[in-house]
């Protein structure tokens, strides 16, 4: 069997097991954590074909999640529209967004298009804070009632359990993968990357610059929506900090950049490492872990300071991570791996 | 009609006129000598003619279109596309992924273009280099991929700027050899050198830049007896 059948074979395989754990699997918190791995892969990966790809590092996709989630969310919450339907209303807004950033910034050389997206992201915010009419403020928009999905007048899900969402969320990770590795064998992958290496080259090789940076800001964006419609509806509940906050841009980067930019994989393994570290931190876990050990106490000054505040200090560990990732492994975690499978050839060899 | 008219073009930085009121045309199939001091603006000249900075004054004409304001991706398109005299390799793609992208101006199927890029990897002996990373080739094999990448995009008129730079007397040669092939080919070159010996070799015309103007133009012969040339330039040597 040569290489790329076994690869094929363990994808086929990995793959049917990813479709079967609902059916085995009953623990809902099983199911929410699989869920949030699947949201983490799409944020991660839509970030990687912008940032990874064609190297324009935006610092604001927080914009394009929570124009998703609020657009399909006010929608649902104020006109009764389907989710389903108002999807793509939200796509619609996050590429007007795009284009308008894209249009401006692409032009200009420098770090105005990072700058921009930050400050996208903040006006995004404020304005679901001040708009309040359309999006409720700081209180948020919750929905505690999705309509059943039918087709043809049988009823496919009612949305009252997790699996309908975990099989969503499969299948966004899967479509965002499926666009990243299309997007690196085609031309616009060739581009991008032209474009992220030298810029001038690849003007002169006949690359229009800012369309084609464009292009993948537009692609980027519109997977970045739809994860945002998805985390919407799954939670039933939107409000400004915890999807047009700055650390929910932050964290998308860091998927990618943990994980390995330019790569397929990264944004897995960054999601594989990220997800159930954010969730041991909320839950402190990592406290009990300690105490568990013996190496801290329950009950002492340091017992008590780390239970208070671990659970918030995620943006801070997140730092530190990243710190250790550029010095000790500057091409991500995909990188790391890389190197480790090269250096095994060499010493077969 | 000659595949390239440059009209009076001038480019001023501020003060300094890197071109001033430059004027020469060239005919298809021939090889543009293009030497003079440093600094004296042939890097400048290639800038204004592949549309990286618009000339300041004057025009410049290729296939009888004007070219002023176009920019450089347009300029590639049009059959026009010059390599770097500090070498622009995409360096964490291999050596055929960076021919492919200048292949990928005339085709959006990624088999032809490989097929044009290992074509082109041929005529710079550079095949068995395909799969290495560009990044960490030594220099003379940059140059070639410059050339490579640069002959992918199937231009009409190629500028090459300083290919031999920091090359050892066997590199150069294999150099010459190389714009020599790609002449018999029927393409049209431009080629800034600092190696009097080679440019005399390779040029069918050449034009002298100094301080930014032209001094003189002609063939080998006449610009290597020209007073003016030998004093300005070539001063020292043939002293
Ligand atoms: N972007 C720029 N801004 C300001 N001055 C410039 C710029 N580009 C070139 N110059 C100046 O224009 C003059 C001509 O430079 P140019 O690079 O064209 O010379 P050159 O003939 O290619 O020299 P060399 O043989 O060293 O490559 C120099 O004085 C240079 O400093
Ligand atoms: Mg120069």
């Amino acid at each position: 069997m040569n290489k790329s059948m076994l690869k094929a074979a363990i994808g086929l395989i990995v793959l049917a097991g990813l479709l079967v754990i609902p059916r085995f699997v009953e623990s809902p918190y099983a199911l929410h954590m699989m869920i949030l791995l699947f949201l983490s892969v799409s944020q991660g990966q839509s970030w990687n074909i912008l940032g990874g790809y064609a190297g324009q590092y935006s610092v604001g996709h927080a914009a394009y999640f929570g124009v998703g989630a609020y657009t399909t969310m006010m929608l649902m919450y104020s006109k009764q529209v389907a989710p389903w339907v108002g999807v793509w209303a939200g796509v619609a807004a996050v590429i007007v967004v795009a284009l308008v950033i894209g249009s401006i910034c692409f032009r200009l050389r420098g770090p105005y298009f990072v700058l921009a997206s930050i400050a996208v992201a903040e006006i995004m915010r404020l304005s679901a804070i001040n708009l309040t009419t359309l999006t409720n403020g700081a209180e948020g928009i919750l929905v505690t009632e999705i309509p059943a999905f039918k087709i043809g007048g049988r009823v496919v899900t009612d949305f009252l359990t997790k699996v309908p969402f975990y099989y969503i969320g499969l299948f966004l990770a899967l479509l965002t993968l499926a666009i990243a590795y299309w997007v690196q064998h085609s031309k616009l992958g060739y581009y991008f990357q032209a474009i992220r290496e030298d810029q001038d080259a690849a003007h002169s090789l006949g690359i229009h610059i800012s369309v084609y940076k464009n292009i993948g800001l537009v692609i980027s964006a519109v997977l970045t929506s739809l994860a945002g419609s998805f985390y919407g509806i799954y939670v039933g509940f939107v409000d400004p900090p915890t999807v047009l906050g700055l650390d929910v841009s932050v964290q998308i980067m860091l998927i990618c950049i943990i994980g390995g930019m330019g790569t397929i994989w990264g944004p897995v393994l960054g999601s594989l490492l990220l997800v159930p570290l954010s969730e041991a931190l909320r839950s402190n876990m990592i406290t009990e872990g300690l105490v568990k050990i013996g190496l801290v106490s329950a009950d002492s000054k340091v017992g008590l300071f780390l239970k208070e505040n671990l659970a918030h200090a995620h943006v801070l560990l997140y730092g530190i991570l990243v710190v250790l990732v550029i010095l000790f492994m500057p091409d991500g975690l995909m990188g790391f791996v890389k190197k480790l499978a090269s250096r095994r050839k060499r010493e077969a060899a | 009609m000659p595949i390239l008219e440059i009209k009076n073009v001038s480019k001023f930085f501020g003060g300094l006129a890197a071109n001033s009121d430059v004027s020469f045309s060239m005919e298809q199939g021939m090889i543009m000598g293009l030497i003079g001091p440093n600094g004296a603006g042939k890097t400048t000249l290639f800038n204004c003619i592949t549309g990286y900075y618009p000339p300041s004054k004057g025009e410049v004409i290729f296939n009888g279109r004007r070219m002023n304001g176009l920019q450089p991706d347009k300029v590639c398109k049009l059959g026009m596309v010059r390599t770097w005299q500090k070498v622009r390799p995409l360096a964490k793609l291999s050596v055929v992924d960076n021919v492919m992208v200048g292949a990928l101006v005339r085709t959006i199927s990624l088999k032809t273009a490989r097929d044009m890029a290992m074509e082109q990897l041929k005529v710079v002996r550079m095949e068995h280099r395909a799969d290495f990373l560009a990044g960490g080739l030594p220099i003379g094999e940059r140059k070639k991929l410059e050339v490579a990448r640069a002959l992918a995009t199937q231009p009409k008129l190629l500028l090459l700027d300083e290919v031999m730079g920091g090359l050892n007397p066997a590199e150069s040669e294999e150099i010459i050899q190389l714009i020599l092939d790609i002449k018999a080919q029927g393409l049209t070159q431009m080629v800034i050198e600092h190696d009097m010996k080679a440019i005399m070799r390779i040029s069918d015309r050449i034009v002298v830049l100094t301080s930014g103007e032209k001094l003189t133009e002609g063939t080998p012969q006449e610009v290597v007896s020209n007073q003016d040339v030998i004093d300005a330039y070539l001063g020292e040597s043939h002293a």
